[in-house]
């Protein structure tokens, strides 16, 4: 009973605050559904820890089969992706959208015989784990989100305010993706799938410039490519196992029969296609026109993690398969081309783009390492990325609506003005890049994973080596600033201090508990598939191989930390020079006295290596590479 | 119990005694080849002593916190090497005190400064994924990452991994600052870039880099060490004979340019350990 | 004990910025001849070092004039203490045979404060070791910071 009021809670909710938001357009009001939505949605995937695993069965609502009605909502929202299709004047998206109908009304009319009554929806500890960042990541954004639009349709000048759309479709999605993660039958799966790619182009075209345009739609085409790669795999599924119960197929795998085999792949390609690995990178890149809480909340900690999930959901059943490898090869390729593309960018979110990319990669590269240790590693880093690099949005976004600007080059210094948010980042970029924290450990478990395979060790290693360039420059950049007067936090939305403060203290409370995620959320879902990887005993994971003591290390990092901010206090007491610019600088900071008496200011810009690791430079030759690899999937399965 | 804490104050205090020592040995050897006389060999102390006395300035305050962030982190990382930890945690470890450095170095906006930061993150770029590898060729081999286990290891890992140990060479000669990688801060680069990376550290700030040094030092032998770690008498002279060769490097070398240095390192780097990691995986 | 190990080791370990005002480079070569092996002077812990937030010692040399006299302070000013100037050759002294020149201020002095004067046109580098030694007893005698 429990469990059936807060899954509904979970999925059904934010459905109806969705339609609040439409409907109610004052902003106070609008607000407030909002804040309640997102605690009530916490609360209740936090109450859902102890009672996972369980299973549901959607029976009837409101008098009709849950069924029908997910058949229903279905054919309406392939149509209605048509009509965009038609509206935009896509080819690509009337073809594919076209072929999905077809498709779904071949096999809800003509081949499913009888609809399972159980086991529509499961809870285990991964699905769990996906809804505890959906709800509280994704409530946590739509919090900031409220005074980040506000500031934005400001800064537009907008007569009309289009705010209510706006958190519609943001809250809606919510629902979607607590629906998706809980799905057990692949045809609810494959709804909730297609409700994330529209949101996702709803969201990006939300503010209507030309460019916004042209990218949602490319957003739309390539994840229907992925919707129809999806249900031609589940054509393939049914065909071969009679059913579409995800947890059935995965414990009576037949890694030997060629449909199976291709019909996984799909699944795969629909995933890669959804997190956006290369070649279909453009979309995400292109997503980053959209508003930042667009940007953190669908395109980067959670809608984009719906491919990593199916793939490692999937992981079990393609155990030991060549797909498998080249899963791993492929992720970890987008890991290392993603990382060299992001070296060479001065966008800031283009940078936290593909560095999202990258990690997605490197999470594929676990599932398809297909080992305890990796997938271990790859559903730590979900958790981890989530919340780091929604942090890294938020603070990108609030430093942008300061500045006016996303370039990396224009945040220099940037602690001058808005000391406290430039800290913030610094902080997230430490956490994405630094032991003892959890990012880290989940690399190095994926490493220490890898190690057997030679060449997805050089890969990653070079991955990661690229990772640390691009985020200490940033780091650096952010702080770079002849020091002037006290540290006196900026003026900011206390909602946006609450997301910002929540992120960041959230993700550094889990990095302290990573032993704890491990033996309470990772193990169970572990058993019965896998052997357990690591031995937890007192904050520290151990096995044969290696040892990661998390509980010390950030005992001894926090003394660090302690002991540097002291240091830093200390220093606040020192003299204060100017940068050495040999001798010639003047009293304005940061300038010399140049020829003819004239003063100059002394500049250094970035490295950003465009000469080799442009865009102009990488981009053809990694499609082409990734392409490759697509078709090597592919082909290798028949 | 005990044990351990004898470990942890060995690598803490006995580490950066050792690695000053070999700096100073470091600087007479030089001058040696330049028929010179040098330094006395605790030339090292004296300077830090000195630096740690002199009053303090800043640019950034955040300088201060890098520096201390260097010092934490990689006395941390030879702590856990006399603790036997696990290796590539250690590395990583020791990645975390080169990027504090950066971003302190970065945090000052002089030219100098900034210029330095940049190669120096070029050069965490270059030898990083070969120390990476270096070490996956030691859990090939012995099959754990954990030094406890590598030590029992019955045969010298040089036989198994005579390129890992070439690999290891280049790694060793970028993160000691020795020509021909020594771009991002040199001893002999005042014309072009003052003092590159430390440009901006002074008085006690550049004390700490420079104990920091001594840390990483110790580190980059030990792991020198464990490719002879069955008997004392092999590891002493692996070790020396490697010193001696980074000495004799940095010497007859001129400083070249990032992309030479990116470049060559990598093609000879990766190539190298890629057949040692190929002949350890089919062996 | 620390007090005298760091009073002791200012004195083994002073850093020489080197900065040359307007010389006719013949007081510079002779500095620069202070580290060939013939003088060796890192065998006193004398180093070279080409930036002034790293320098206990500053040597000057050539005349000050219009032009570069802020560099100058600009310099020593960047310095951290404890720290001695040294004036090196004739020009730096009081401005040489240059100091009627309508640019020139003058000798070091006249820009910042000078502790050791080294004479010579140009200086011997005898004579600037032994400069930079008498200059050393400022070092040795400044006081240490209230806190370290």
């Amino acid at each position: 009973m429990m469990t059936n009021t807060l899954t509904s809670t979970l999925v059904l909710l934010p459905f109806l605050a969705a339609g609040c938001c439409y409907v109610l357009r004052s902003n106070r009001v609008r607000s407030l559904v909002v804040l309640v939505t997102g605690f009530l949605l916490i609360i209740s995937a936090v109450g859902l820890i102890p009672l996972t695993p369980f299973t549901l069965s959607a029976g009837n609502l409101l008098g009709v089969r849950v069924h029908d009605l997910v058949m229903v909502a279905d054919f309406l929202l392939l149509f209605l992706i048509l009509y965009f299709g038609f509206k935009h004047r896509s080819l690509v998206v009337k073809i594919l959208s076209l072929l999905q109908i077809l498709l779904v009304a071949y096999l809800e009319f003509f081949l499913i015989k009888e609809v399972p009554a159980t086991g529509t929806i499961y809870c285990d500890s991964l699905a769990l784990i996906m809804v505890l960042i959906v709800s509280v990541v994704g409530s946590i954004i739509c919090f900031q989100a409220i005074p980040y639009m506000r500031n934005h349709e400001a800064h537009l000048r907008l007569d009309k305010s289009r705010q209510h759309r706006f958190f519609l479709v943001m809250i809606l999605f919510l629902g979607a993706m607590n629906g998706l993660v809980l799905s057990n039958d692949l045809l609810f799966f494959y709804f909730f799938f297609e409700v994330t790619t529209l949101c996702s182009f709803l969201l990006i075209a939300h503010d209507h410039t030309a460019t916004a345009i042209q990218n949602a739609v490319r957003a739309l085409w390539m994840n229907s490519l992925g919707g129809a790669a999806f249900i031609v795999g589940l054509t393939g599924l049914y065909y071969q196992s009679g059913h579409l119960d995800l947890q059935l197929i995965i414990i009576n795998a037949s890694p030997g029969a060629r449909v199976f085999l291709l019909s996984l792949a799909l699944l795969c390609l629909a995933a890669f296609t959804k997190s956006a690995q290369f070649p279909f990178q453009s979309w995400l890149l292109g997503a980053m026109v959209a508003p930042t809480p667009v940007s953190a909340l669908l395109h980067s900690s959670t809608m984009v993690k719906v491919g990593v999930y199916l793939v490692l959901r999937l992981a079990p059943a393609i155990h030991g398969t060549f797909l498998s490898q080249c899963v791993a090869i492929f992720g970890a390729f987008t890991f290392l081309a993603a990382a060299a593309l992001a070296v060479g960018q001065s966008n800031g979110k283009k940078v936290l783009a593909y560095s999202t990319i990258s990690n997605l990669g490197l999470i594929f590269a676990c599932a398809g390492l297909n080992t305890p240790q990796s997938v271990t590693a790859g559903i730590l880093l979900i958790v981890f990325h989530a919340f780091i690099k929604a942090l890294l949005f938020l603070c990108v976004g609030t430093i942008e609506q300061h500045i006016a600007s996303r370039d990396i080059e224009d945040m220099r210094g940037v602690y001058a003005t808005m000391p406290l948010t430039a800290l913030i980042t610094v902080m997230g970029v430490i956490m994405m890049i630094m032991p003892p924290f959890g990012v880290l450990l989940s690399k190095w478990m994926a490493m220490e994973a890898a190690a057997r395979s030679f060449y997805l060790i050089l890969i990653i290693t070079l991955g990661s080596a690229l990772t640390v360039m691009y985020w200490a420059r940033w780091a650096g950049t952010l702080m770079s600033d002849p020091f002037a007067g006290r540290f006196k936090p900026e003026r900011q939305p206390l909602l946006t201090w609450g997301a910002l403060g929540a992120l960041s203290a959230g993700a550094a409370v889990l990095s302290l508990a990573a032993p704890w995620i491990y033996t309470r959320m990772i193990a169970p879902a572990m058993s019965g598939t896998y052997l357990l990887p690591y031995r937890a005993s007192g904050g520290i994971l151990e096995n044969a191989a290696g040892v990661f003591a998390v509980l010390p290390l950030s005992v001894v990092a926090a003394v660090g930390f302690i002991l540097s901010i002291w240091a830093v206090k200390r220093a606040a007491g020192a003299r204060i020079v100017a940068p050495y610019l040999s001798g010639i600088q003047v009293t304005e900071p940061g300038m010399f006295k140049g020829p003819m008496n004239r003063l100059v200011k002394a500049e250094a810009k970035n490295y950003y290596l465009s000469s080799i690791f442009g865009e102009h430079k990488l981009t053809a030759w990694v499609n082409l590479g990734a392409g490759v690899l697509l078709i090597l999937m592919l082909g290798g399965t028949l | 119990m005990i044990l351990t804490t004898v470990y942890v104050l060995t690598g803490f205090v006995i580490g950066p005694l050792l690695g000053g020592l070999i700096s100073g040995l470091d600087r007479i050897l030089t001058a040696r080849l330049q028929s010179r006389i040098g330094p006395p060999i605790l030339q090292p102390f004296y300077d830090a002593a000195k630096l740690l006395g002199k009053e303090k300035t800043v640019v950034n305050v955040w300088q201060a916190f890098c520096a201390f962030g260097y010092l934490a982190a990689t006395s941390m990382a030879v702590v856990l090497f006399f603790l036997r930890s696990d290796l590539l945690l250690i590395l990583f470890i020791q990645a975390v005190g080169a990027v504090f450095l950066v971003v302190g170095a970065l945090a000052s906006t002089s030219p100098f400064s900034q210029v330095g930061a940049h190669r120096e993150l070029l050069q965490i770029l270059s030898y990083e994924p070969l120390l990476v590898l270096v070490v996956v060729g030691i859990y090939l081999e012995t099959g754990s990452f954990k030094i406890g286990s590598v030590l029992t290891h019955p045969e010298p890992l040089l036989l198994k991994l005579p390129f890992l140990f070439v690999v290891l060479g280049y790694a060793l000669t970028i993160k000691l600052r020795k020509s021909p990688f020594d771009l991002s801060t040199s001893h002999h680069a005042h014309q072009e870039l003052v003092k590159g990376l430390l440009t901006d550290y002074s008085g006690p700030y550049l004390a700490l880099t420079e104990i920091g040094h001594w840390y990483e030092i110790m580190l980059l032998l030990g792991l020198c060490a464990l490719f002879w770690a069955t008997h004392w008498v092999g590891m002493t002279i692996l070790i020396v004979v490697t010193y001696f060769m980074e000495v004799l490097i940095d010497n007859v070398s001129a400083r070249m340019n990032w992309r030479w240095m990116l470049g060559y390192v990598w093609a000879m780097g990766l190539t190298l350990s890629l057949v040692n990691l190929i002949w350890l995986y089919t062996a | 004990m620390l007090k005298n190990l760091i009073q002791k080791s200012r004195i083994k370990s002073p850093w020489l910025l080197h900065y040359d005002c307007s010389s006719c480079n013949g007081c510079d070569i002779e500095v620069l001849a202070c580290l060939t092996p013939v003088y060796d002077i890192e065998r006193f812990g004398i180093i070279n070092v080409g930036n002034p937030k790293h320098a206990d010692i500053l040597l000057v040399t050539g005349t000050v004039n219009q032009r570069n006299k802020k560099v100058l302070v600009n310099l020593f000013d960047q310095m951290p203490h404890p720290k001695a100037v040294i004036a090196i050759g004739s020009c730096a002294l009081s401005g040489g045979i240059f100091r009627e020149a309508y640019n020139v201020v003058g000798g070091v002095d006249k820009v910042i404060p000078v502790d050791v004067y080294v004479p010579g046109c140009p200086a011997k580098p005898e004579a600037i070791i032994d400069g930079v030694v008498l200059g050393l007893e400022k070092l040795k005698t400044a006081s240490l910071p209230a806190r370290l």
